[in-house]
Formats: structure tokens, C-alpha cells, sequence
């Protein structure tokens, strides 16, 4: 409704109430007036006027009566008329007296005379009359002897007594007047009043009239109004695509419009007055829409507003099912009425399905894809793995110079087939969406070198010359996914030397931003270069682009795609400059973060590992693998038993105790997994042993459920020597154990600190706390460690001090003090002793942990 | 009709017995010691009968107590209504004329008075009025009952000193 109407509605509810008032006014008025009247009319009949004029004029009449009558008796006396002549003068003198006498009588008690007889004018004459008349009494009521002797005197004094008489009448009488004047004024006053009020009444009424005549025009405008709204509603309705159901709150369909008996099948009079469960939907159905009408209307009296559409199964006439759209809300004028729509909804349920279809279609074939380049990459690496090993102890044999360069050329070709059967599985991963950045401290220099090391042959080979260096402030300890950048440079630096013939490979680090949180690694090459339309192309898979040069470099067209994949990965940019015939820039951008402090864990790299002779259980079903792994064990040493499948693996662990199990995981008959749960299940003499899982294709999800069955730690497979010597000197130092262990990385050491669980504690606690119990964790881990390292002896209260100070440790995300401290905690448990080395290596690893957590958190450094 | 006063006045003994029957009261004959209050007239001057106190005060009795516009005061009276004593004296009456002793002088139609008023009354606080008090007798409404006895005509009828009352037919 709009504002002005509004405004009108409110006029129109004052007008009615301005009428009222008015009204009632009308009526006080008339009502007062006329009681005024009514009283003036009892006044006027009830005369008490009346006799008083004549009251006053007969007064001289009577007076002069009785000086008559006087006069008379008073000659009958004087002529000495017969006795009863004189007597019935006597008598009639005394009857004229009296009546005069009444006569004063009456005007004394004559009711308008109380206001009149106040005045002086008239109150003297009265006295005189009145004097004359209590004089005289005593002589007429006196014998008639006396009387008649009385007459000349009487007869005197009334002649004296005559002037006050008349002066007394005409007082009253002038007063009388006045008063009557005064009546008059004051009637006519009335009569004007009631004039007054005849005219404001009248005026009332027509005022009354005019607003009743005004509210009669605009309901009849607002009834055309709301014709014309109705109409227009009437309209929308009926041109609605959608079924328009009214009905009550018993269900029963009162109003329905043209699509709904196109919808439904039932015509508009067929449909009013039956309920919607009888022909519109199932019992079910209409159940399930009263519960949601109740729980919507309740939200809505909540003052939740929600117009969710809900979905029914409607029948229409014929039987039809099909599923339909219901949005409903309660009449706004009657809250008993319920408006719904209803969309039919079949055909687009009918298009979702297809769609929903042929998108399970596509997922299914992709995944197939990538569980076919999965598998396919595994079942190639197994064999390729057998030929680079065998290569690799080829060597330890006498060869000469021919044989020599032949198995180069051999293991360079292998190695080559490695890197692309390597290229598509890490695709498959990235298919799969499991490849995830990791953050750890690494070294900038140590990382280019190793990539300048690793691609040194293949740029030499065509004649180039490959350095890298620094642009601006070196930046060398940093935190990052090192892994993922050194094999996006790898990618990127074998990329420039396929295409570049006698010429140089410069590979230039930045650090970028004024916070020096991204690091750009360019790789320069004066190669062939690319035309500028193709740049867009080069990241895509399997592109090779035209050219004698590609041919010759040959690949398979990944790399690049899996660098721009990588790139993505880490959030990096990553871009190509080129000129044809003056070689190419390729560039990246990756967001990094200086690691303040110096990191143990990153040198551990290189370290040589120590051989330490040990009882090894090889269980892998693959026979070359199985050679290969048992050659590179017992040429460093160790002594090694073979299992060839899962089964016989549980069998010799639990008949003999050896120092650590190496364990294939796909095998036949039972696999790795399966089969190191039943050895830590079992009660054999290496149930507690630490096992390793060998894998090619070990996914984080997996790893995770390995250390569920108990396996200890992962080695990637092809097995490198080294890795696995590293692995072997971890379980001999107890850094690695049995069940229970903490999770290892595969192939870095853990860091000394997590950034990440200091970040969450400062956010829990704020700086201010998280400063303080930083000052309480330091007391206390001094005092602990103090303790260990002093070597109480008794293993019980080794494990209770080692897991207390564990616990906090993890708190403050001292990663590397926690595992060391689990260590101990978990031989004491399996009652082993704790080599007093052990112990107090905890001191050095206590005391850089903690200048390290300084150093990496100034909010931190101040305690 | 004319023979019934001189009937009453020698009938006078009975007059106490008479007034319980139907038949009007008997005027008592009239005495020197009792002097005559009231004397009804025919047109032409007749005198159809006279009443003495005690002539009226044979007739049933009816009192009215009431204020007046010319006393000062409840007043009590006691007299005859006057219907009565029409009834007695001239049954067809289609008028009455009634004067003062001051001469003053009204006329009363016949449906100026019915069965209970006016009241033609004869004592006042149960004592008999002088000239001086408006008596001997004086024709009083019940003017405090109601307005309507309050109209000038009532008063104008309320004729006080009456002594005389002429019967129009």
C-alpha cells in the first residue's frame, strides 16, 4: 500500500471519530438546552406572579373600602340610626378592615415580594400601613360601644394612613415591574441561548452530514479501488504458469486457477471444496507438506522469513506422477487461508538426472584414466626398478671401459624412462587432487645445487653451460615446498638444455616484496626459443610443439604441464618470455617465508649414514626387487632374511626376532598391510619390531593407514641406497621404533619446531598469555630435562618425566624435543633400557629448540 | 329540587344521620348564635341554601396538606370537596360563580372541580379562619402535588374570604 493511501486511511478513521465528538457535542447541547427549557416552562406554569398586581391595586380598593364603610358606620353613629342599622354598620366596618387587613397579609407573604420588599421605598409606607393596622386592632375587635366611639379617630387616622397605603401599592407595584423586567431580560436571554444552541446543533448535524457524505464518496472510491486490484490480481492469477491452490487449514481447495487445472487435469468447479490429499497428492505426500507448513509458519511467527520452495510427488487426474515445486504462505487477511503454487517440475527433474548422469559418466572415465596411468606407471616402475638396480650393482663388479660406457648409456636410458613414467604418475596424483604444498625450512643454495648437480649431465650433453646466482640480498633459509620447487626447476632447467644447442643456462633467484615473502627463480636459456603464439600452449599437457629441435628432445609433453600444476599447487605464478632464435625466460613466483633460524633438519640431507649391522626380514613377493634390496642390505652389512609374500613374512616374524622388518606392500596372497597387523596382533618374537613399507605409490591417506596397522615409517620405492641406509641408522639410534611411534616423514627429519601449533596456541591464548606460559613451560622443561639428563635411573620415573615434558613440548610445537622424548617414553614402557647418550642428547636439542622458538617468534623473544 | 333546603332545615336532627346516606347533607336551619359561612345562590339571585360551620362540616370530610403562594408555611386544611356540595345543592351545574366578601369574584366551569378538587375548606391547623386568616372559607387545591395546581387559572379559582357562590345552570 502506498504511503499516501495511508494517509488517507488514518483521515478517514479520524473524519468518523471528529463526527462523533460533534455528534455528542449536538446532543450535550440539546440535551441541556433542553432541561433549561423544560425548567423554564415548570417555572412559568408554577405562577406565583400571579395575584400580586392585583393583589396590590386591590390593597387601595379595600383601604378605601374600609375608610368608606367608616365614614358610613361613622354617620349612622352621628344620626342616631336604629340600633341594628348601627350594629350591622359595626359589623361591616370590621369585615372591611379585615379583608385590608388579609390583604396586607397576602402581598406581605406573596413570594415575589421577598425580593421586593427589601427596598426602603417600600419598606416605610409598609411600616406605616402596618402600624396603622396593629394600632387600629385593639379598637375594632373592642365592644361595639367602643368602636363606635372610636370612629372619628379611626376615620382620622386612616385619612393619614390613606398616603402611605398608596405610596406603599405604588412602591411595590414600580418594584414589581422591575422584577418582572428582570424575568423578561432573562427569558429572552434564554430564548437567545436556545437560538444559540438550535444553530450550532444544526450547524453540527450539516458538518456531520457533509463528513458522512465525504466517507460514503472515498469507500466508494476505495471499493473501486480494490475492484480494480482485484482485477489486476484476478489476472496475474489466472496468466500465472504455475498452479494457484487456496485452501483452508483443513486442506480443502478453495480457490484454483487456469494453470492448476491445466497441471492437475481437474477443472476449477471439480476441484473447490475437496481436499488436496484426495486429488492432488498422496496421503503421504500431503502429510509430509502439513509438517513443513507448520514448521515454515512457525519459523515465520519466529520472524524467520524462509520461502524455501519444497518438493512433493503430485497426481494429477490421470493417475500422473510427477514431482512438483510447492511454495505456500498464509493468506495476509485471513490467517486460515493458505495460498500455494505449484510448479510442475518433472521435465526439469528429468534434465537434472541427465545431466547428474552424464557427469557420473565423465568422473567414472576420468577415473578410470587416472586409476589406468596409476596403475600402468607402478606396473612399469617395477621392472624398470629391477634394471636400474641391477645396473647400479653392475658396478661394484669389474667392468672394462666398453662395458662401462654401455652401462652408462643403459642406466642414463633407464633413468630417462624412470623420469617419465615418474612425470605421468605424478599427473595421475594430481588427477586425483592429492597433491597438497608442504611447508617445511629449507636451504635456497643447497636446493639450486642440487638441481644445478642433478641436471648438470643433461645440459652438458648438448654442449651448454648451467650456474645459477642470486639477484639482490640473498635469502638462503627459507620455509617452503622444497621438494615441489626443486622438481618444478628440474623440469624447467631440463626443459631450457632439450632446446638449447652450445649455449649457457642461467638460473637467477629473487627474492620479491617488501616483506620478501615470494622468491622468483628465473631459468634462462639462449636456446631456439618460442614463437609468440605458442607461449599460451607450452603449459598444456602433452604439448610438443612443432619443430626439428622437439623432435629430437623427445619426452612425452608433461613436464611443463606438471609444472604449471605444481606451480598451482603452491599458489605461484608462473610465466614464459621468448624470442625465436634468442632463447627463452621461464619464471616463477612462489610464496615463501624467511625461516629465522638455523634448522638442524636441513642439513640432515647429506649426512652418511653409519652402518650398523642388523637382522633384516625382506618381505616382497617381486624377485628382482627382492635381489636388489637384499644386495644393497648386505653390502652395507646387515644380514637379511627373505619372505615372498605377506603370509611367510608373519610366519618368520613370529618365529624369529630380528631388528627391523622391510615390508612390500602389494604382494599376492596377503599384502603388507594386511600382514604387518598380524604380526603386531600376534605374539611373536618381532611383534614389536619396527616395520618399513616399501611402495611405489604411497598417497598420504595411505601412509596414514599404515601407521594404523603399525608400520613405523614409508620408503618410497625404487629404493634408493641411500634413503634407505638413513632409515636402517634412524631405527638403530631408537629414532624410529616399534608400534606406537610417532609418524616420521618419509625422507626429512622433523623440524625442530612447528610453526603452525605456535600460531594456533598465540591465537587461543593472545601474546600476553602465551609470553607467560611460555616463561612457566621453560621453568618447568628445565627442571625436566635436568632431570633425565642426570639419569634417575628407574625406568618408571624416566617414562614419567619423559611424557610429561613430552605433552608440553608438543604444546609449543617443539616437534623434534616431543619424538625424542616419545622415544624414551616408549622404550621404558617395552621395558627397554635408555642409553644414557640418549638422555642427554636431550639437553643440546632442548636448548636450540628453544632459541629457535625465540628466534621465530619476536612476540615471543621478550621472556 | 329548590324544596330541599327547606326540607333540611327541618330535618336539621337527621343531618348527621342523612350525611352517611347517598342523599347530600341537610344545611342545619340557621341560628343567631351560629352565623351562616356560605350562601348559594341561583341565577336570578335566589338563595338555594346557606351553610353554617357545622352544615359543613356534616358533609364527608377531605383534607389537603399543602403550601400556598399567599401563606407562610405547610398548611393543613380541612373542608368539603366541592363536587359534594355541588352534588347537594344543584347536581346540573354547569358553572359556578364564586365571590369574595372583597368582592372578589371568579367563575368555575364544570369541569373546573371533580370528586376530590377542589376543596371548599373550612379550617386550617384544625382551626377555624377569621376574615384576617382569608376565611371563612377558601377554595384550595393540592398545589404542591403537582404543576398543574400551580397554573394562574388554579390560583385565579383559589378564592379565599368566600362567602357567596352562585350556581350557573
Amino acid at each position: 500500500m502506498s504511503p499516501s493511501l495511508k494517509t488517507s486511511g488514518a483521515a478517514l478513521w479520524q473524519r468518523p471519530m471528529a463526527a462523533i465528538v460533534t455528534l455528542a457535542l449536538c446532543v450535550a447541547l440539546v440535551a441541556g438546552t433542553a432541561w433549561t427549557v423544560l425548567f423554564e416552562i415548570e417555572r412559568l406554569t408554577s405562577s406565583k406572579a400571579d395575584g400580586l398586581q392585583w393583589s396590590l391595586s386591590q390593597a387601595d380598593v379595600e383601604f378605601l373600602n374600609f375608610r368608606l364603610q367608616l365614614q358610613a358606620a361613622q354617620e349612622a353613629v352621628e344620626d342616631g340610626s336604629a340600633p341594628d342599622v348601627v350594629q350591622r354598620a359595626l359589623r361591616d366596618t370590621r369585615l372591611r378592615f379585615d379583608v385590608f387587613y388579609s390583604r396586607m397579609n397576602t402581598v406581605d407573604f406573596s413570594e415575589p415580594f421577598d425580593s421586593i420588599e427589601r427596598e426602603q421605598a417600600l419598606t416605610i409606607p409598609r411600616g406605616e400601613v402596618v402600624a396603622f393596622l396593629d394600632r387600629t386592632i385593639p379598637l375594632i375587635d373592642g365592644d361595639d360601644a367602643k368602636l363606635a366611639a372610636a370612629l372619628p379617630a379611626i376615620a382620622e387616622d386612616a385619612a393619614a394612613t390613606g398616603v402611605a397605603v398608596r405610596a406603599f401599592s405604588l412602591a411595590a407595584l414600580d418594584a414589581f415591574v422591575r422584577v418582572a423586567d428582570a424575568n423578561e431580560a432573562s427569558l429572552i436571554r434564554k430564548l437567545s441561548l436556545i437560538a444559540a444552541v438550535l444553530f450550532a446543533f444544526i450547524a453540527g448535524l450539516s458538518l456531520i452530514a457533509l463528513v458522512l457524505m465525504r466517507l460514503t464518496r472515498e469507500a466508494r472510491e476505495h471499493a473501486e479501488l480494490a475492484e480494480g486490484r482485484a482485477n489486476r490480481m484476478h489476472t496475474i492469477v489466472e496468466t500465472s504458469l504455475d498452479a494457484i491452490v487456496v485452501t483452508d487449514d483443513l486442506g480443502v481447495i478453495r480457490d484454483y486457477n487456469s494453470a492448476a487445472e491445466r497441471i492437475f487435469g481437474y477443472r476449477r468447479d471439480e476441484a473447490i471444496g475437496r481436499r488436496v490429499r484426495d486429488i492432488l497428492m498422496t496421503n503421504d505426500q500431503a502429510d509430509e507438506l502439513q509438517n513443513v507448513v507448520r514448521n515454515v509458519m512457525k519459523a515465520r511467527e519466529r520472524g524467520d522469513h524462509i520461502l524455501h520452495p519444497h518438493e512433493v510427488i503430485a497426481v494429477d487426474r490421470f493417475g500422473r506422477r510427477f514431482p512438483a515445486e510447492v511454495s505456500f504462505d498464509r493468506a495476509a487477511d485471513d490467517e486460515h487461508l493458505y495460498v500455494s503454487f505449484v510448479r510442475d517440475i518433472s521435465l526439469r527433474k528429468a534434465q537434472e538426472e541427465m545431466i547428474t548422469q552424464a557427469r557420473d559418466r565423465a568422473l567414472a572415465g576420468e577415473r578410470s584414466k587416472s586409476e589406468f596411468l596409476a596403475v600402468m606407471s607402478h606396473e612399469m616402475r617395477t621392472p624398470l626398478n629391477g634394471l636400474l638396480g641391477s645396473m647400479q650393482l653392475l658396478r661394484d663388479h669389474e667392468l672394462n671401459e666398453t662395458q662401462s660406457e654401455l652401462l652408462d648409456l643403459m642406466q642414463g636410458s633407464g633413468e630417462h624412462l624412470l623420469g617419465l613414467v615418474n612425470d605421468v604418475l605424478d599427473l595421475a596424483k594430481f588427477e586425483a587432487g592429492k597433491m597438497k604444498a608442504e611447508s617445511r625450512p629449507f636451504s635456497v643454495s643447497r636446493l639450486m645445487d642440487g638441481v644445478v648437480e642433478s641436471t648438470a649431465t643433461l645440459a652438458s650433453s648438448n654442449g651448454n653451460d648451467l650456474s645459477w646466482s642470486w639477484v639482490g640480498p640473498a635469502s638462503d633459509r627459507l620455509t617452503g615446498d622444497s621438494r615441489k620447487i626443486r622438481q618444478i626447476l628440474l623440469n624447467l632447467v631440463s626443459n631450457a638444455a632439450k632446446f638449447t644447442r652450445g649455449g649457457g643456462i642461467d638460473i637467477e633467484v629473487e627474492m620479491l616484496g617488501a616483506e620478501r615473502n615470494q622468491i622468483e627463480f628465473r631459468v634462462i636459456d639462449s636456446g631456439i626459443g618460442i614463437a609468440e603464439g605458442d607461449i599460451e600452449r607450452i603449459f598444456n599437457d602433452f604439448e610438443t610443439l612443432d619443430s626439428s629441435y622437439a623432435r629430437q628432445a623427445g619426452g612425452t609433453g608433461l613436464g611443463l604441464g606438471i609444472v604449471r600444476r605444481l606451480a598451482k599447487v603452491m599458489d605461484a605464478e608462473l610465466g614464459a618470455e621468448s624470442e625465436p632464435g634468442d632463447g627463452s625466460l621461464f619464471w616463477i613466483r612462489i610464496p615463501v617465508s624467511e625461516a629465522a633460524a638455523q634448522d638442524e633438519a636441513v642439513g640432515s640431507e647429506s649426512q652418511a649414514p653409519a652402518a650398523v649391522p642388523m637382522e633384516v626380514l625382506l618381505v616382497e613377493d617381486n624377485e628382482i626387487n627382492r635381489f636388489i634390496a637384499r644386495e644393497m642390505l648386505e653390502s652395507d652389512g646387515h644380514t637379511v632374511t627373505e619372505a615372498v609374500d605377506g603370509q611367510a613374512g608373519v610366519e618368520w616374524a613370529n618365529a624369529q626376532r630380528f631388528d627391523v622388518i622391510l615390508m612390500d606392500i602389494s604382494m599376492p596372497v596377503m599384502d603388507g598391510a594386511e600382514a604387518a597387523c598380524r604380526i603386531r596382533a600376534g605374539n611373536g618374537a618381532s611383534a614389536d619390531v619396527p616395520i618399513v613399507a616399501l611402495t611405489a605409490h604411497a598417497l598420504p591417506e595411505e601412509i596414514e593407514r599404515f601407521r594404523a596397522v603399525g608400520i613405523s615409517q614409508t620408503l618410497p620405492k625404487p629404493i634408493d641406497r641411500k634413503v634407505l641406509a638413513r632409515c636402517l641408522n634412524d631405527i638403530v639410534g631408537g629414532r624410529l621404533s616399534g608400534p606406537g611411534a610417532e609418524p616420521q616423514e618419509a625422507d626429512v627429519a622433523a623440524p625442530l619446531i612447528d610453526r603452525d601449533q605456535i600460531e594456533t596456541l598465540l591465537a587461543g591464548t593472545g601474546v600476553e598469555t602465551g609470553r607467560k606460559l611460555l616463561e612457566r613451560f621453560t621453568a618447568e622443561t628445565d627442571g625436566c630435562i635436568a632431570a633425565l639428563v642426570s639419569g634417575p635411573g628407574d625406568r618408571s620415573e624416566i617414562a614419567r618425566l619423559a611424557h610429561a615434558c613430552a605433552g608440553t613440548c608438543g604444546t609449543f610445537g617443539l616437534t623434534a624435543l616431543r619424538r625424542a622424548l616419545a622415544d624414551i617414553e616408549t622404550k621404558t614402557k617395552r621395558n627397554q633400557d635408555v642409553a644414557q647418550d640418549e638422555l642427554a642428547a636431550l639437553e643440546p636439542l632442548w636448548r636450540d629448540s628453544l632459541d629457535q622458538l625465540r628466534a621465530i617468534d619476536k612476540r615471543l623473544a621478550v621472556a | 329540587m329548590f324544596a330541599l333546603p327547606r326540607l333540611a332545615k327541618r330535618l336539621s336532627a337527621l343531618a348527621v344521620i342523612a350525611a352517611s346516606f347517598a342523599a347530600p347533607a341537610l344545611p342545619a336551619l340557621a341560628q343567631d348564635a351560629e352565623p351562616i359561612l356560605l350562601t348559594v345562590l341561583d341565577e336570578e339571585g335566589t338563595v338555594l341554601a346557606e351553610f353554617t360551620l357545622a352544615d359543613l362540616e356534616a358533609f364527608p370530610v377531605a383534607e389537603i396538606d399543602t403550601t400556598t403562594n399567599w401563606t407562610d408555611g405547610m398548611q393543613e386544611f380541612t373542608g368539603v370537596p366541592l363536587q359534594i356540595l355541588v352534588d347537594a345543592v344543584a347536581p346540573d351545574a354547569k358553572a359556578l360563580d364564586l365571590t369574595a366578601i372583597n368582592d372578589y369574584a371568579v367563575t368555575i366551569p364544570r369541569d373546573g372541580w371533580d370528586q376530590d378538587y377542589p376543596i371548599l375548606a373550612y379550617r386550617n391547623h384544625g382551626q377555624t379562619m377569621s376574615v384576617r386568616e382569608k376565611g371563612p372559607l377558601w377554595i384550595v387545591y393540592p398545589y404542591d402535588v403537582s404543576s398543574a395546581y400551580r397554573t394562574d387559572v388554579i390560583h385565579f379559582r383559589s378564592v379565599w374570604q368566600l362567602d357567596r357562590l352562585r350556581v350557573i345552570d
